[in-house]
């Protein structure tokens, strides 16, 4: 049995490692890190207290790189792990397992302790930068048992959540697919908040068993600051500090027992996970796998399906015969774009009836950002639908599409926006007319990400979490900072902000094609 | 010896993949039928990866859906459009299923890779192997534990008739003192490595017995003869053709017909193309 699980722990990290895009994500996170650490000299400090910025040492920096590879890996990592059923139903190498004597909950527990030791090392990987990045600083002498301390306690809890977590949602029929993504990326954010609010700095008491649920460590960490440090105004990462204040010693998070319970708590949650995975674990029956796709259309299904037909009209509408121009390819893709996604054309019709009714106020705070959000969900996939399908090469002998791919994929996906917001576009050029060139340049600045993002990534979930994670930020900024009000939606952008928008999608774009002309010399 | 009795397999939707299928297996055989005849559904039922909705399947008396690990130790299986991991080696990649089927030793594994001639990349990336390549890996990951029961589902689609005559040389070579199951649409992957065929249709066995058998049965069903080019779209309207061959006389048409389909054809020796055509078509004595 440990052979079995072994060998399978083995396979997933070397599948995992030697994908060019795990060292792409380590070295972005590994820039983050530089970012987020940056030299005294710019005015800025990893940790600081009313203007007192704390010595890099191993305390400072293993606490602060430990706190942002915990956002990392509930963020990130959850979307890099959940493949680890789904590539052995593609390959259909899960048929075969499936016909060893391997036990279900031995191939789950593998494919758990595979997630596991996948981000071990990779965070490990990042732990042993952070430690040359204090060299780098050269304030204090590297102790690596701080640094592991402050990452065991920070983020391994973390890892082996969100693995389990992984493996659960790959197990779950209708958490299997880009839904999923979806919910666990909601799920995530509201845990942070719920523990977040639980641990106000108002409130004396310690979390208790809510500590539990502090799968981030978020909770942990600012409690762990306030036993330590005295004080509520503590601010992480890339902070300005006083340099005339000097510098204090910050030593790392305290481990003491009480502390540790809860998180040792929140490790144990991987066992009740796994316990119902397994009840809905298909074991690549195909009867089972064939229902599970089925399954996938539960109560978003349905909506799919009573959409279809509407959807099906659209498209029928469209003309099929004619000469192959660019603009009708682009009408193709964007309408099948829909029917593959039957409640985006509902979504569609009722976000321009509610723009139509609602005070411009609302639609302004209230409907807009949804309406961005159903846009990103929507178009995620349509520039990396034909890698995933394996219908590159079909595309490819189409008149122009080989050449102008990113062009038709950025076309198709503002299509789809305009489909969205083409009635309240109407309505801020009346009511608001300031808004107009702010929602209108956000538009292109989603549709170029999504182009750019499915180009490279080849995977519509590096845009969704890249999306949502940049939208929720901003939705709770409520225009506080200018920068993130993308569309004006909180009359804070400033004409800067906006041209920068504009700047950003421009480089997307452009990003885009670069990659793309890259890919087809290559081929 | 490997025993289907009364075997079917009903989904959800209401429609038969199998329906009551029994049959025999000793030696080789060959499950021939079109796409959708419930070859793969009945594979995967005796590979025990889905469940019969009724009926049995005794692999050497035991009852296999009630244990199905009596048979998994003794199995090895190539699922149809089987895949890869294309970041692993050919080594890795056998070696890791060896592991998962409990067979030790990394000497198993480059014997393996030697058999099925892929010693030679054994240390490079599968993902740039060929479809036959891949298909001899599959082929190799099957028999890694030395089964007894062979199963492979359509291990011929999609290669060039060069990979495609080679692998069935080594199913030919392999297969030998084993139980082998090789489905396959296609006539001349079996008829030579076949000492049993069982054609199947619409989730039902139509007919089953040795090559010879399945011939005699189709004896006085094919007619060979010759006729114009302008007339063979007529004919194809009318007439089951086996096998239709231009040449400067006219087009030579083998036709699996009850009686005398056109003037001048002649009754033929059936081969085991006419034989599965006559059973599909209902015209085998």
């Amino acid at each position: 049995m440990i052979r079995r699980i072994a060998a399978i722990v083995i396979t997933d990290v070397r599948i995992r490692f030697r994908r060019p895009s795990t060292a792409v994500l380590f070295l972005l996170l590994s820039a983050c890190a530089y970012l987020w650490i940056p030299a005294p000299s710019t005015g800025r400090t990893l940790l600081q207290i009313n203007g007192q910025r704390a010595l890099y040492n191993s305390g400072a920096i293993g606490m602060g790189t430990a706190s942002l590879a915990t956002i990392f890996v509930g963020l990130v990592g959850f979307y890099v792990i959940s493949n680890a059923l789904r590539r052995d139903v593609q390959t259909r190498c899960g048929f075969v397992l499936a016909s060893t004597g391997m036990r279900s909950g031995e191939y789950l527990f593998g494919k758990f302790a595979g997630n596991l030791a996948f981000l071990i090392t990779f965070i490990g990987g990042f732990m042993a930068t952070s430690m040359i990045m204090q060299l780098v600083r050269g304030e204090a002498p590297v102790e690596p048992f701080v640094f592991i301390e402050q990452y065991a306690v920070l983020v391994v809890p973390g890892m082996v959540v969100v693995s389990a977590l992984a493996i659960l949602f790959e197990s779950i029929p209708w958490l299997s697919g880009r839904f999923g993504d979806v919910v666990y990326f909601f799920v995530w954010v509201m845990s942070i908040g719920l523990v977040a609010s639980m641990s106000e700095p108002k409130s004396s008491q310690p979390i208790g068993w809510i500590g539990i649920l502090d799968i981030s460590g978020t909770g942990y960490l600012f409690q762990s600051l306030r036993d330590v440090l005295h004080t509520n105004e503590v601010s992480i990462g890339a902070s300005p500090f006083d340099a005339s204040k000097g510098v204090f010693v910050f030593g790392g998070l305290p481990v003491s027992l009480r502390l540790l319970l809860p998180r040792i708590g929140t490790c144990l949650l991987a066992a009740p996970l796994l316990g119902i995975a397994s009840l809905f674990f298909h074991r690549f029956d195909p009867a089972r796998v064939r229902v599970t796709e089925k399954a996938k259309r539960n109560w978003i299904g349905r909506i799919n399906a009573l959409a279809k037909p509407f959807a099906r009209v659209m498209f029928a509408l469209t003309p099929s015969a004619g000469p192959a121009s660019f603009a009708r390819f682009v009408l193709l893709d964007a309408m099948l774009t829909i029917s593959a996604m039957p409640i985006a054309f509902i979504a569609i019709v009722v976000f321009n009836v509610v723009s139509l009714v609602v005070p411009i106020r609302s639609l302004a705070e209230g409907v807009l950002p949804m309406m961005f959000a159903a846009l990103a969900i929507t178009i995620a996939e349509v520039a990396c639908r034909e890698v995933r399908a394996g219908t590159t090469a079909l595309v490819r002998s189409a008149p122009q599409l080989r050449e102008r791919f990113v062009a038709w994929k950025l076309a198709a996906t503002l299509l789809i926006g305009g489909a969205y917001f083409a009635v309240a576009i109407v309505r801020v050029a009346i009511a608001r007319p300031s808004m107009l060139v702010p929602l209108v340049v956000a538009i292109v600045f989603v549709s170029a990400a999504a182009t750019m993002l499915g180009v490279v990534s080849a995977n519509p979930k590096a845009f969704i979490v890249t999306f949502l994670l940049f939208w929720y930020i901003a939705m709770n900024d409520k225009g506080a900072t200018p920068a993130l009000d993308y569309a004006g939606l909180n009359g804070a952008a400033t004409p800067f902000v906006v041209a920068a928008y504009a700047g950003m999608a421009i480089a997307f774009a452009a990003s885009a094609a670069a990659f793309h002309a890259f890919t087809l010399r290559r081929a | 010896m490997l025993s289907i009795e009364s075997v079917s397999k009903r989904f959800r939707s209401g429609n038969y993949g199998v329906q009551n299928v029994s049959l025999n297996v000793s030696g080789v055989i060959g499950l021939l039928g079109p796409n959708g005849a419930g070859k793969t559904t009945l594979m995967q039922m005796i590979a025990t990866i889905t469940k019969p909705t009724s009926g049995r399947i005794l692999f050497d008396g035991v009852d296999v859906v009630a244990k199905p690990d009596a048979l998994r130790r003794r199995l090895g299986y190539l699922p149809q459009d089987f895949g890869v991991y294309d970041n692993l080696t050919a080594f890795e990649f056998l070696s890791y299923f060896a592991a998962l089927k409990g067979v030790g030793g990394k000497e198993r594994v480059r014997e393996l890779l030697e058999s099925v001639n892929l010693h030679t990349v054994a240390n490079r990336a599968v993902g740039g192997f060929s479809g036959g390549m891949k298909q001899r890996l599959g082929i190799a990951q099957a028999l890694i534990g030395n089964p007894d029961l062979v199963i492979v589902d359509e291990p011929t689609a999609g290669l060039d008739p060069e990979e495609r005559v080679r692998f069935r040389n080594l199913l030919a070579e392999v297969g030998s003192g084993k139980l082998v199951i090789l489905s396959t649409h296609v006539v001349s992957d079996v008829e030579a490595v076949a000492n049993e065929i069982a054609i199947m249709k619409g989730g039902s066995l139509l007919a089953m017995g040795t090559p010879e058998e399945l011939l005699r049965r189709a004896e006085g069903s094919v007619w060979a003869g010759v006729m114009a080019s302008t007339e063979l779209d007529a004919m194809r309207a009318r007439l089951t053709i086996s096998s239709a061959v231009r040449k400067a006389d006219g087009v030579h048409l083998r036709v699996v017909s009850g009686d005398q389909p056109f003037a001048g054809a002649m009754a033929a020796e059936p081969t085991l193309e006419d034989a599965y055509l006559c059973t599909m078509t209902g015209r085998a004595a």
